[in-house]
Formats: C-alpha cells, sequence, structure tokens
C-alpha cells in the first residue's frame, strides 16, 4: 500500500512526533507507515483520514 | 495546529520500565529472603509458602508486560508479538536441543533455568529486531 503521509505532513507543517501525538500512537509508528514498512489497520486509517480532513483513499493507495 | 490527544502511548515506555522494575525489584527481595525466612520462622508458616514466595513477583513481571502491551499502539504490539514469538521459537529449541545433549551426557539443568532462558532469548530476539528496525 502506498500513501501520501509525508507529503500531506509536509503541507501541514507537522512533525513526525506532532502526528504521533495526534494519532495516540509512537513517533516509530509514523515513521514506519510513511516508509511503507507497516500498514495501519483501517480504525488507525480513519483516524489518519479525519486528522487531515480526507476520504482514506485520498491518502492511501493500493500498491502500482 | 494539530489538535492534541491524551496520549498514553508517549508514556507506555516509562510505565513499563517502573512497573517491571518494582516486580523485578520484588522478586531480587524474595530471593533473597526465603533463605531467612525459611530458617527463622516457626511451624505457623508452611515452608511450601515461603519457597513459593518468588513466583509472586514472577508473576507481576507478566503483569507489567501485560500491561505494556494494552497500553502501546497497534504497530508496537505486533513488533511485542513478533519477538516474543520468535524467542519462544528459539528458546524452545533451545530447551530440547539440551534434553538431547543431556542424553549424550551433559549434566541435568534445573526447570529453574527455563525463564532465563527465555527472557535471554527474549532480551537478544528484540535487540536483534531493534537493529534490523534500523
Amino acid at each position: 500500500m502506498r500513501n501520501s503521509l509525508p507529503a500531506l505532513r509536509a503541507e501541514h507543517g507537522f512533525t513526525q512526533a506532532q502526528l504521533a501525538d495526534a494519532l495516540n500512537v509512537s513517533r516509530q509508528t509514523v515513521n514506519a507507515i510513511e516508509t511503507g514498512r507497516y500498514d495501519p489497520s483501517l480504525p488507525l486509517a480513519f483516524t489518519i483520514a479525519k486528522v487531515f480532513n480526507k476520504q482514506i483513499e485520498e491518502i492511501f493507495s493500493p500498491e502500482a | 495546529m494539530i489538535p492534541t490527544s491524551a496520549a498514553p502511548v508517549k508514556t507506555a515506555g516509562r510505565q513499563y520500565l517502573v512497573e517491571f522494575s518494582i516486580a523485578l525489584g520484588l522478586l531480587v527481595l524474595a530471593v533473597l529472603a526465603r533463605p531467612w525466612l525459611l530458617d527463622n520462622t516457626g511451624n505457623e508458616t508452611p515452608a511450601v509458602l515461603i519457597k513459593l514466595m518468588p513466583a509472586v513477583p514472577v508473576w507481576l513481571m507478566f503483569w507489567a508486560v501485560w500491561r505494556h502491551y494494552r497500553r502501546i499502539d497497534e504497530f508496537e504490539q505486533l513488533k511485542l508479538l513478533k519477538t516474543i514469538a520468535v524467542a519462544f521459537g528459539v528458546g524452545s529449541c533451545l530447551v530440547v536441543t539440551y534434553s538431547f545433549l543431556e542424553d549424550a551426557g551433559l549434566p541435568p539443568l534445573a526447570i529453574t533455568w527455563a525463564w532465563p532462558t527465555l527472557a535471554a532469548c527474549w532480551g537478544l530476539t528484540a535487540a536483534i529486531m531493534r537493529i534490523a528496525d534500523k
């Protein structure tokens, strides 16, 4: 699964630590999602989408 | 600005360290106090209860790990479970391997070695996985 989390985070001016706080996860988890080492669960993906006020499919897409 | 939620995940590591350290401290205390208690208590306390005393903090250690598991986020949970699974596999293989070595003449080991063996496997696995993760 690919995601546009790094671009979205940069667009909003958030650090990984700030985003981690908002999602109630560790900074390592945010890093793992951004680098594609971990695909978040559906509830976490929904929370990410809510933080950026977007739909899940606008952030996550299947691997090409 | 991102709305900051109450984040127990942030403090999970510190809470785990405190809880686990207390349980470990109690274990050391119980192991050290056991011989003295066995020598100095009368018949009113059954010896089996005194001998079992160190088992209580061992269960507390397990409880601390469980509480930590419940506090961390899903990715950290996955990593923790992977580490425990690998450590259990390696530890089990070590135990079986040594049982065959006992047949070959090596001295038999007490079952008390099982727990430190698994703990060592867990620590080693966690260290290797942390390095691999970087």
